[in-house]
């Protein structure tokens, strides 16, 4: 791939279509020592959590729900598919209408994220083996300890990957929603102003840094995952 | 002292599975109830452990009794070792020292003790039996019931967890009603041996067997000779 964008960039041999890969290179690592850094990425990543807690506690809350009540779920089913369906655009449009500029990326990511997280934990919740629950029950080990000790386990698996899924889509609705929303600090800002000014290494640069943030993110949910599911053959 | 169940009716859908079906059990003994398959053994283990409600009948001496079951499957939490997993039917007002107490000793006599920090997934499906029947004697209970769990293992397994079961039972006498359909079964370890018929279920025959667990062995000739006639006894319906 590096070969390519070589080729490439000595092909168009204009730093405003493509600069080369060392010109990038010394642009991201430059962006390390920018004052605003910081705080640009810092916000962004600090909106993607609250976007992914907030998401994270309905959707494991809606998750429990339909996965236990089959009515409810027939019911909310139609709505999450909605949801899931309405382009991202679209619902950057209308939050701009209604939220400050800061919020809209926050919106946006926890509405992509949630049918993911929602979705999965339904799932857990139905995979649960029913003859599990009757040896529990036949046990007498108390309610507390079934959700505790059965239910828990059995959906954390499935919440694990539902929230790989919901952050791996989240930081791009987030970059987008910040591209548009215009916040004061943001990465999606920067590479909207860098873009203006026909900066291009700086937004292949801001790109790099969010892929790395969003490999760093996934990393975590692995390293959680294999403390927590080390019972698994 | 013995348990009792009178005058038993259960029907699905269509088929009447017991009607005024009568059967007591023996404290302090090894029952096993032999039947075809799909004779109502599970459905009568179920309503003498109150999974499922008879449509009448009358059950002496069951309810006041706490029972252990031991199922087909194991039925252990994949998330929960060994220990854990039969540490996980004692109550957790039990001091740590003495469920680790009763854990650790039943380890041992399950012969699992290499084990004990163990994942399911980890064990073969013998050893995943002994940790349930380890589980159904961790368990405060009067009664143990068990439905056919050593169906599906092969014939070393199944004898040496035969083997495995007597020593433990041997140490911990509680009344055990085991449902199979392999009479070699009944022969090891019964103390009354029922055969049922197909439904509507009713008792074709009712042996008693004195001779101690330790002392039984297939191949000897008064074994060989109520082997013959259990069989014909299940064969002939």
């Amino acid at each position: 791939m590096l070969v390519v964008w070589k080729i490439l960039s000595l092909h168009f041999k204009s730093d405003f279509i493509l600069p080369s890969p060392e010109k990038t290179l010394v642009t991201t690592l430059a962006l390390f020592v920018d004052s605003r850094f910081l705080a640009t990425v810092g916000t962004t990543i600090l909106r993607g959590l609250a976007g992914f807690i907030v998401s994270g506690i309905l959707g494991i809350a809606t998750g429990i729900i339909t996965g236990l009540n089959p009515f409810i779920n027939a019911f909310l089913q139609p709505i999450l598919v909605t949801i899931r369906s309405i382009p991202v655009i679209s619902i950057i449009l209308l939050a701009l209408i209604w939220f400050h500029p800061g919020m809209v990326p926050v919106f946006i990511g926890m509405l992509t994220m949630f049918p993911f997280i929602t979705t999965n934990v339904s799932d857990g919740i139905r995979s649960i083996d029913s003859d599990l629950i009757v040896m529990s029950c036949f046990y007498k080990v108390n309610r507390r300890r079934i959700i505790r000790e059965l239910y828990i386990p059995a959906i954390m698996p499935f919440i694990i990957s539902g929230a790989s899924s919901a952050l791996g889509i989240g930081w791009r609705a987030i970059i987008i929603g910040e591209v548009l929303s215009q916040p004061e600090y943001g990465i999606g800002t920067v590479m909207q102003n860098a873009q203006t000014f026909l900066n291009v290494d700086a937004v292949i640069a801001w790109t790099i840094i969010a892929v790395l943030i969003s490999f760093g993110f996934e990393k975590m949910i692995r390293l959680v995952e294999s403390r927590l599911i080390n019972w698994r053959a | 002292m013995s348990l009792e169940i009178k005058a038993l009716y259960k029907k699905y859908d269509t088929i009447s599975l017991f009607s005024d079906f009568n059967i007591s059990f023996q404290e302090g003994t090894i029952t096993c109830i032999l039947g075809p398959s799909g004779c109502g053994k599970t459905t009568l283990l179920n309503i003498i452990g109150d999974i499922i409600k008879p449509d009448s009948g009358q059950l002496t001496g069951f309810r006041e009794k706490t029972a252990s079951y031991i199922f087909q499957d194991p039925r252990l939490l994949p998330w929960k070792t060994v220990e854990e997993n039969i540490g996980f039917v004692l109550s957790k007002d039990m001091p740590a020292e003495e469920r680790k107490k009763i854990t650790g000793q039943l380890i041992k006599l399950m012969e699992l003790e290499n084990f004990a920090l163990y994942y399911p997934s980890k064990l073969s499906g013998g050893m995943r039996q002994r940790v349930s029947i380890a589980r159904a004697f961790a368990y405060p209970s009067d009664i143990i019931l068990m439905d056919e769990p050593l169906k599906g293992l092969d014939i070393k397994l199944k004898l040496n967890l035969i083997r495995i079961f007597s020593q433990m039972w041997l140490t911990d006498k509680r009344t055990v009603i085991f449902v199979t359909h392999d009479v070699d079964e009944a022969l090891l370890l019964g103390n009354d041996i029922i055969v049922l018929s197909r439904p509507p279920v009713k008792i074709i025959t009712k042996k008693q067997l004195d001779l101690p667990l330790e002392e039984r062995r297939l191949d000897s000739d008064s074994f060989r000779e109520l082997k013959r006639n259990l069989m014909s006894a299940l064969g002939n319906q």
